[in-house]
């Protein structure tokens, strides 16, 4: 909602309030002031000038050279160039020396030969609106050489406010006066007030019928006969410019002049366009079309009202007028329409044509019923003044069921309560009546409040709190701490898992992304997914922004390959990235989608990232990098148990087939370690080995951590054998820990794969692996004989099960 | 035996005295050497009485400790420090340590997990709900009906006519109302959506919705807790102001404010020269809400406030571009 200040001085007196002052009380009545602009910029020194002769120009067929006055005694030559420009023409002029909105300075010149002192010029050059049809054209009573700010009343602040979407009655100045007015302790005066015409009479030359009163509960509407279309005055149209409008003519600029001023959209109709001279308000019939202002043809549907003719639809009831019954430079008559329309179903039609519009607006946030007749005269009164014409006699006013003025008890202790201070019944109802919202004490206890029908927002008691509070100003409301019993909150396990892990994986070098949930569905084709891989049950979006944010993401990778793509772009090629969050997975089309809270980390470039290179190399990250994070997270987790890595052996298309691990609990896989496939990554535009794990943290979450339980520390000393073993290059080293730490003697405390070796001195297809076997008794200490004893069972079992000969120390 | 390890120390502190140069490596052999004149009276110890014997081996302990230092100290004043095959290189301190550096959190969830971290410390619970929310628990159920005007302040991205992407999280609210019993004290942490994609808006971003319900909850009481958390968020000192709006769910509703924290209240292009900044939208909760819960407004009153992560986040570290978020561009992340 836009207005100046200069327009709301009309209805309210409010000159002790700077527009700064201003600008803040209303954003503090919750009227929230968005911009706060002088209407126009540098202009001071342009000053009205009158175009005396015009004469052609002898070396171009485009310009004009003009005589012209700026002033008592001024006369001189300027070359024009726009195509209204004529004699007799009061106009604009930037003399030599004067500085133009956009620092052009304006200097004596020859414009192909010719002399030209001064520039003529157009709104768009002076910043004052958009009319491009050429240079200004004034008023030709304007004093000629003053200045063209004073001789307009340009000196204006244009306000915005962003209205919330409760206050209707602010969509108006009038609206807006009467907030001010509660604050500085003023009230409005109305441009009309007494008493209004009659809107009746049998013998109209026109009828109106409205079929559907329940949309449309009053109708009012009154002829002028023989106006003279033209132009607005420029006071008229100066207003509409300051506010974003553009002046159409006369009769169209008053309607939306009184729209802005009483927040009542009006429409005006050709009359003689009107079949039968009749209006009917009705719901539109199956297959009806109109052509509205905007030149689009829209095919109406049984839901939407329509103000008809005795033929067809004239207009999309609240939203837009059709173009055949437009007022243009032709019309003689007009039919002036000021009606109620249901909000909902303004709403609707609205939404459903996409055509939001200044009137729509109020409309579908509610209208003062009351305040109909009193617009329309206004209309009448001004269009009669502007475009002259006779005023019917007489007009229409049906009214039905209208939204009935409420009556509404306010608790004063209630109001206390809720907003935690004292309020006595006195203080609300000075505070209510101050905003033209009558309010009386019945008791102390009880407020009984009136409530005007232009506050439509005011429909319960709580709504009369709100208004209290605001009137009283919410910073003059105390400042308390609640009293509240004390209460444990549950613990949220997944939660903390997941604040546990970003610890965790912040401490191991990775950084965390946060990516869209929402996704491209070609990444599944990128990630070479099989068609019936469940990933692709995707949830779409109705409404997506674009392809690239279509369908709810099943999976979290391809997000993170494309941060790593930007990343190596921006020559950070050393990347450990990973992002905690939910993948969805359609169930059906009603059903809210399966959400599953999941962790991934691609790594790829230098082991440790950020690391000196003088000390940790180039070394580059692999299998094993990924294989020890998932390690080290499920022992600080406490569940290594329970939670397995193992070869994976139908790894998905993304993953290289031999370097692909997968994590498991309970026979059910829970999580991957792969390397990626080059050709997956180069789809995502990545060149470099890049590695990926992810873990379900539902599943993780579901698992019992091994509780923490104190084993006594040894008393006696360890030894440790080494041993190093001659193996199949197939035969996996991990496989033979585990034989010795899972089947070995209770003696054996630990076991460690210290080197794996192939290559010189080892044959082909060999390879030499060597373990230290820690040993310890818990009630003395061992000697060599008992540890060789053991040491040699080991070496047999290492020899039975897996033919492994000792190598050769 | 005392005797001869005192004996000892004098012997040595004076053969340090005149040392030279090339005498510093035999001198050590002798006295602090694996097999010098120290560690052979160690050895000797053994044969001291079994109560002497802790003190006096840490005597002739400390005395060798002494020596070691001494004779550290002679040799850098003669210049020479240990030569030939036993000799240390010199090190170079101003070589860069040793790391493996820490990656961070996003800086959302920086701010995420502050902001949670002190309504935790009021006594609030952290409630988490679907991303993915039925229109009845994003607008129905908080007196947002299908044909309602606020529905614009939310521009939704729907998955079908009854489900859609939250456009806030305070469904958790009505989810949390309508299993639990009042007391309440809550909040609700999580990704919101609204189809609106420019240079202040992405897609998606993050909020923190709360709620207090009980008996004789007031304004007062909000505006109290709101204050708390501002004050812990920002700085104890931070100008603040309350100014009513319109949310469909609370009445009375306010926008709180905050004195710019990038001019100090002057003015600037961010506060767009009024000195403030909208953090959060608040207000007590409307009666509407708690019927279709069934909780009785003349019994139960509460607060509900909620504020966007990114826009707290940008304040708080004068972050220019919202879209920086979630490009993950390392050179962002490893700024917080
Ligand atoms: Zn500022």
């Amino acid at each position: 909602m836009k207005f100046t200040l200069n327009w709301l001085k009309q209805y309210i007196d409010c000159a002790e309030l700077t527009p700064a002052q201003l600008a803040d009380r209303l954003t503090m009545a919750g009227l929230e002031v968005d911009a706060v602009e002088p209407l126009c910029h540098d202009i001071d020194e342009i000053v009205v000038a009158r175009v005396e002769s015009v004469s052609r120009h002898p070396n171009a067929d485009r310009l004009t050279i003009c005589q012209v006055t700026a002033g008592e005694g001024d006369s001189r030559q300027v070359v024009c160039g726009a195509p209204n420009v004529r004699a007799g023409l009061v106009t604009a002029i930037a003399l030599p020396g004067v500085t133009m909105p956009g620092g052009f300075k304006i200097k004596p010149a020859k414009l192909r030969g010719e002399k030209s002192d001064g520039m003529l010029c157009s709104a768009k050059e002076l910043g004052i609106g958009d009319d491009q049809g050429g240079i200004l054209e004034l008023p030709e009573d304007l004093p000629i050489g003053q200045s063209l700010v004073e001789a307009l009343s340009l000196k204006d602040i244009m306000i915005e406010v962003d209205l919330t979407p409760n206050r209707a009655d602010c969509a108006s100045v009038l609206g807006t006066a009467r907030e001010v007015g509660g604050f500085i302790g003023k009230k409005v005066t109305p441009p009309v007030t007494g008493e209004l015409p009659k809107l009746s009479g049998t013998d109209l030359p026109f009828a109106v019928e409205v079929l559907d009163n329940v949309h449309c509960p009053r109708y009012a509407a009154r002829l002028i006969k023989d106006v003279k279309i033209g132009t607005s005055p420029w006071w008229l149209k100066r207003l509409l410019l300051a506010v974003g409008l553009r002046p159409i003519n006369n009769v169209v600029d008053v309607t939306n002049l009184v729209m802005l001023e009483y927040g009542q959209p009006l429409h005006a109709f050709d009359f003689n366009k009107l079949a039968g001279g009749k209006i009917v308000v009705r719901k539109a019939k199956a297959g009806e079309k109109i052509v509205t202002l905007d030149d689009v043809e829209r095919e109406l549907d049984l839901e939407t009202l329509v103000i008809c003719d005795a033929d067809k639809p004239a207009a999309v009831a609240g939203v837009m007028g059709g173009s055949a019954s437009q007022v243009d430079d032709r019309t003689v008559d007009i039919l002036l329409e000021s009606a109620y329309f249901e909000p909902v179903g303004i709403r609707r039609a609205a939404r459903r044509l996409n055509m939001g519009t200044d009137s729509s607006y109020r409309f579908e946030r509610g209208v003062d019923p009351e305040g109909i007749p009193f617009a329309l005269e206004r209309a009448v009164r001004l269009i009669t003044e502007t475009a002259g014409g006779t005023v019917v006699a007489g007009g229409v006013d049906l009214c039905a069921t209208l939204p009935q003025p409420v009556e509404l008890s306010l608790r004063v202790q209630r109001t206390s309560e809720l907003l935690g201070m004292e309020f006595t019944a006195d203080g609300i109802c000075a505070l209510l009546n101050g905003i033209d919202v009558p309010a009386r004490k019945q008791d102390e206890a009880t407020v009984i409040v009136q409530v005007p029908t232009f506050r439509v927002d005011l429909e319960r008691e709580v709504d009369l709190v709100e208004e209290v509070a605001r009137l009283h100003g919410y910073n003059e409301i105390p400042t308390t701490l609640p009293i509240v019993p004390m209460s444990f909150p549950e613990d949220d396990q997944a939660r903390s898992l997941r604040k546990r892990l970003t610890t965790l994986l912040t401490g191991m070098g990775c950084y965390e992304a946060i990516n869209y949930s929402f996704v491209n569905p070609r990444h599944f084709d990128m990630l070479g997914l099989s068609e019936d891989d469940p990933h692709r049950q995707v949830v779409p979006l109705l409404n997506p922004l674009s392809e690239d944010q279509s369908v709810m993401r099943s999976h979290l990778l391809p997000g993170l390959l494309e941060n790593l793509r930007r990343n190596i772009n921006h020559q950070q090629t050393d990347v450990r990235l990973f992002e905690i969050g939910k993948v969805f997975h359609h169930r059906d089309l009603d059903t809210q989608p399966q959400e599953v809270m999941e962790l991934a980390v691609v790594m790829s470039g230098r082991r440790h990232p950020g690391a000196p290179r003088l000390h940790d190399g180039e070394a580059l990250v692999d299998i094993y990098d990924g294989k020890g994070m998932v390690a080290a997270i499920l022992a600080d987790l406490r569940l290594s148990e329970v939670v397995t890595i193992e070869a994976d052996s139908s790894s998905p298309a993304y993953a290289v087939g031999q370097s692909s691990l997968r994590v498991v609990s309970n026979g059910k896989m829970v999580g991957r370690i792969v390397r990626l496939e080059p050709k997956v990554l180069k789809k995502f535009g990545v060149k470099q080995e890049t590695y990926f794990v992810s873990l379900d943290l539902v599943a993780l979450v579901g698992l019992t951590a091994a509780p923490k339980v104190f084993a006594s520390l040894p008393k006696f000393p360890s030894v440790q054998w080494d041993i190093a073993l001659l193996v199949a290059d197939q035969v996996g080293a991990g496989e033979m820990l585990a034989a010795i730490t899972e089947h070995g003697d209770s003696l054996i405390e630990k076991a460690e794969i210290f080197d794996v070796y192939r290559g010189k001195n080892i044959e082909a297809g060999q390879k030499s692996v060597a373990i230290a076997v820690t040993y310890r008794a818990e009630d003395r200490t061992l000697d060599d004989e008992t540890v060789n004893g053991v040491h040699k069972k080991i070496i047999k079992m290492m020899q039975t099960r897996f033919d492994a000969r000792l190598r050769d120390a | 035996m005392e005797d001869e390890i005192l004996r000892l120390k004098s012997e040595a502190h004076v053969a340090l005295a005149d040392l030279g140069k090339d005498d510093l490596e035999p001198f050590r052999v002798k006295y602090l050497g694996r097999k010098g004149l120290f560690t052979s009276m160690m050895r000797q110890l053994g044969q001291a009485s079994a109560e002497d014997r802790p003190r006096l081996g840490k005597l002739a302990n400390d005395i060798k400790q002494e020596l070691a230092q001494a004779f550290a100290a002679k040799q850098d004043a003669l210049g020479g420090g240990q030569q030939g095959v036993s000799a240390v290189p010199s090190l170079d301190l101003t070589l860069t340590g040793r790391s493996e550096p820490c990656g961070r959190p996003h800086p959302v969830t920086q701010v995420m997990e502050e902001v949670c971290g002190i309504f935790e410390g009021l006594g609030f619970t952290v409630a988490e709900g679907p991303d993915v929310e039925t229109d009845f628990y994003n607008f129905e159920a908080l007196n947002i009906p299908p044909h309602h005007p606020a529905r614009d302040m939310h521009d939704t991205f729907y998955v079908s006519d009854s489900l859609l992407l939250r456009t806030h999280t305070s469904p958790m609210q009505i989810r949390t109302m309508t299993e639990q019993e009042p007391p309440l004290r809550m909040i609700a942490p999580g990704k919101v959506y609204r189809c609106d994609s420019d240079i202040t808006h992405t897609p998606m971003f993050h909020q923190v919705e709360g709620f207090l319900v009980d008996r004789k909850v007031s304004f007062a009481d909000l505006k109290g807790v709101l204050s708390v958390f501002i004050a812990k968020m920002f700085d104890a000192d931070t100008a603040i102001r309350f100014r009513p709006s319109f949310f469909p769910f609370t009445e009375p509703s306010a926008e709180v404010d905050i004195g710019c924290v990038i001019c100090a209240g002057k003015g600037c292009r961010v506060c767009k020269q009024t000195g403030w900044l909208e953090i959060l939208g608040a207000g007590m909760i409307d009666p509407a809400v708690f019927a279709k819960i069934g909780y009785d407004p003349d019994q139960y009153s509460g607060f509900a406030f909620g504020l966007g992560i990114e826009r707290i986040a940008m304040l708080k570290y004068g972050i220019t571009d919202i879209r920086l978020y979630y490009e993950n561009d390392l050179r962002f992340l490893s700024q917080f």
